[in-house]
């Protein structure tokens, strides 16, 4: 009873529950068939998600108003300028990543600047810096699709034991981040800003540094999406980051991050990306049609968020 | 390529010459309104309005012809941006519009200032306005008739574009109506992929693995290449998969002909009727009698074609043909 309340009391169990709430549902619908190979496919593409939810989370942790628009845009710069700088040779896999990196880190700092040199709200800033990278990857890439070298689309496809290798790396990172926010003084760090940013100030914790961090953070997390993605699906496309911009801030909180800021909650970030990849698969399985499946997916979402909120009160 | 190129600029050139003796539009100012940009069919749209009417401008033919896009496909923003055009005294607008019906009241406006209005691929409503528009529930019909005569009958898996958009209605439509027709084929599946190489392969990889074998996918272009990866990664074998005359799609279609003789078809409309909807325009100021709504025929490829169409595409790029005056006359006297 009591492990059932304090596992009741975690905000990132909600998440985990829906998602096998689904999975349940999915499964009895089909009979079964293929509900194993529907959880690998979940990993595989949930890996995505996840990789951008972490950044986000770290963002949307430090405060209300604080958001990372540029994603999508990073997405689709990253994956561009990799694949492009690689073109398919296997012997510039070490240059394309270091391509890959030096995009976040480029979009983190220009975010930064524009946050705190021009003092533009995060949401704008974000949302502007988007459009100049967005820009830029057009200007560069014209919707260029070149393949990935093979070692790289090997990679991000490979699977042991039914589970994708990629998603076992990232439970790794996972788990170190996780460490990150909660023992080291840059995560304590960001929840106190988060709580209260003058306070933090005036306790002495380098408020502008700890940003500056966390928003290369985002960025260079999101360009690493894009360079794994890119590989993933055989080529870098403009608009393949455009469904993590609401997807990434959609498992922040249905994870149990708080929006407010102050409280950050990583496990529940994997569970919210398989489910937001289950719930999708589920309505697509029920033939479900389309405007049917907005509804669903809105009211499901509000539901879990309204559960793990609810119970948040309580505590 | 820079051959294919100058031969074309010299067809183009020549196609103008002998209709320059006819034109009096060498004043007028022709704007492209439209409203996205982010895709690789925008971006050929694009580059074929600033290759085709850029080449107009200089010849002369017209005085000028840019293209403006809005930033963010918004219908307010798109709105705003006729209503600048206006104010700039352009004497026509090519819209590709963000919306049916939600932009009528902008295009009204431009009509009443005597603007000529000429609307393709994202059409306008408006009485007013000229459409140039695609038969998307005929293209949809194709593909399962095509199917009808590669094979008995069988599975299908639907993959349908952006849930909401007039598009995707039409094309599924015209699908649902070919299997009406041809019993043998029954949709056991239907995922929406948004058009994009990724969303398809993601919505794909998610339903297969509870889908009985599959004999056939039919799609809406942009979305064939992640079907055939979402198909691989599961393990399954490969079904026949019609393709949209995207580069990637014609490039893994070209790969696995090469391999084992893979067989199918590609069909989408080809970014360049953005030059149709230009010649229209400069038809209607040179005074011609064009009827209010035309049809674009779309771009098919077959396995026979596949090669020159490869050849003729940019990588990354969407099959395209670009259309001159002489086109352009030969759709509005065909219609």
């Amino acid at each position: 009873m009591t492990a059932f309340k304090t596992l009741s009391e975690k905000p990132w169990i909600w998440s985990f529950l829906g998602m096998i709430a689904i999975w349940a549902a999915t499964a009895i619908y089909t009979g079964g068939k293929g509900s194993a190979d529907v959880i690998t496919a979940a990993l595989s593409f949930a890996t995505f998600t996840a990789i951008v939810g972490v950044g986000q989370m770290f963002v949307i942790a430090t405060g209300p108003g604080n958001v990372d628009l540029s994603i999508p845009s990073t997405i689709a710069l990253s994956g561009a300028v990799a694949m492009k700088v690689m073109d398919g040779s296997n012997a510039m896999l070490p240059v394309g990543a270091a391509a890959s990196l030096g995009c976040g880190l480029a979009v983190g700092v220009l975010n930064y600047l524009l946050i705190r040199v021009l003092r533009i709200p995060p949401i704008i800033a974000t949302l502007s810096s988007s459009f100049l990278i967005l820009s830029t990857a057009i200007a560069y890439g014209r919707g260029l699709k070149i393949k990935p070298p093979p070692l790289l689309a090997e990679f991000t496809t490979a699977q042991v034991w039914g589970l994708p290798v990629l998603a076992l790396f990232f439970a790794v990172f996972a788990f170190g981040m996780s460490v990150v926010l909660n023992r080291t003084i840059y995560g304590r760090s960001v929840l106190a800003i988060g709580q209260n940013m003058r306070a933090a100030r005036l306790a002495g914790i380098k408020v502008e540094r700890t940003r500056f961090l966390t928003y290369a953070l985002s960025a260079v997390l999101a360009a690493t999406c894009g360079f794994l993605l890119a590989g993933f699906s055989g080529g870098a496309s403009l608009n393949m980051g455009q469904e993590y911009l609401l997807g990434s801030i959609a498992v922040v909180v249905i994870g149990g991050t708080s929006v407010a800021g102050g409280k950050a909650n990583l496990p529940g970030i994997l569970g919210a990306s398989m489910f937001m990849f289950l719930l999708v698969t589920m309505l697509n399985t029920f033939g479900a049609s389309a405007g049917v499946r907005l509804v669903m997916t809105g009211l499901i979402i509000v539901a879990v968020i309204t559960i793990a909120g609810g119970e948040d009160a309580q505590s | 390529m820079l051959k294919k190129m100058l031969i074309g600029t010299a067809v183009l050139a020549s196609c103008l010459t002998a209709q320059m003796a006819v034109a009096d539009t060498s004043d007028k100012r022709i704007a492209l309104s439209n409203n996205y940009a982010g895709n690789s069919w925008r971006q050929a749209m694009l580059d074929s309005w600033e290759k085709v009417a850029g080449a107009a401008a200089a010849d002369g033919v017209v005085a000028e012809a840019p293209a403006f896009t809005t930033a963010e496909n918004q219908v307010t923003e798109q709105a705003a941006q006729i209503q600048n055009l206006i104010l700039e005294g352009y004497d026509a607008i090519v819209i590709n519009a963000a919306s049916p019906d939600a932009l009528n009241g902008a295009v009204k406006q431009a009509c009443d200032a005597g603007i000529v209005v000429v609307s393709f691929d994202g059409i306008v409503t408006e009485p007013c306005a000229y459409r140039i528009a695609v038969d998307f529930h005929a293209m949809g019909k194709l593909e399962v008739e095509y199917l009808a005569t590669r094979m008995d009958g069988g599975n299908l898996l639907e993959i349908r574009g952006l849930a909401g958009v007039f598009v995707d209605d039409e094309i599924s439509a015209g699908i649902h109506e070919g299997v009406a027709e041809n019993p043998q084929f029954e949709i056991v599946g239907s995922v929406h992929g948004d058009w994009a190489q990724d969303v398809a392969q993601k919505a794909v990889a998610g339903v297969l693995p509870s889908l009985p074998e599959i004999a056939a996918v039919v799609t809406q272009g942009g979305d064939g290449y992640g079907a055939a990866q979402a198909f691989a990664a599961a393990g399954r074998p490969t079904p026949l998969i019609v393709m949209g005359n995207r580069y990637d799609e014609m490039l893994w279609w070209k790969e696995q002909k090469d391999a084992n003789g893979y067989e199918t078809m590609s069909v989408s409309i080809a970014p360049g009727v953005g030059t149709l909807a230009f010649w229209v325009a400069q038809m209607i100021l040179d005074g011609k009698d064009v009827p209010q709504d035309l049809t674009v025929p779309f771009l098919q490829i077959t396995q026979d074609t596949l090669e020159d169409s490869l050849a003729t595409t940019q990588p990354g790029g969407v099959a395209n043909v670009e259309y001159s005056l002489e086109d352009a006359q030969g759709v509005v006297d065909g219609s």
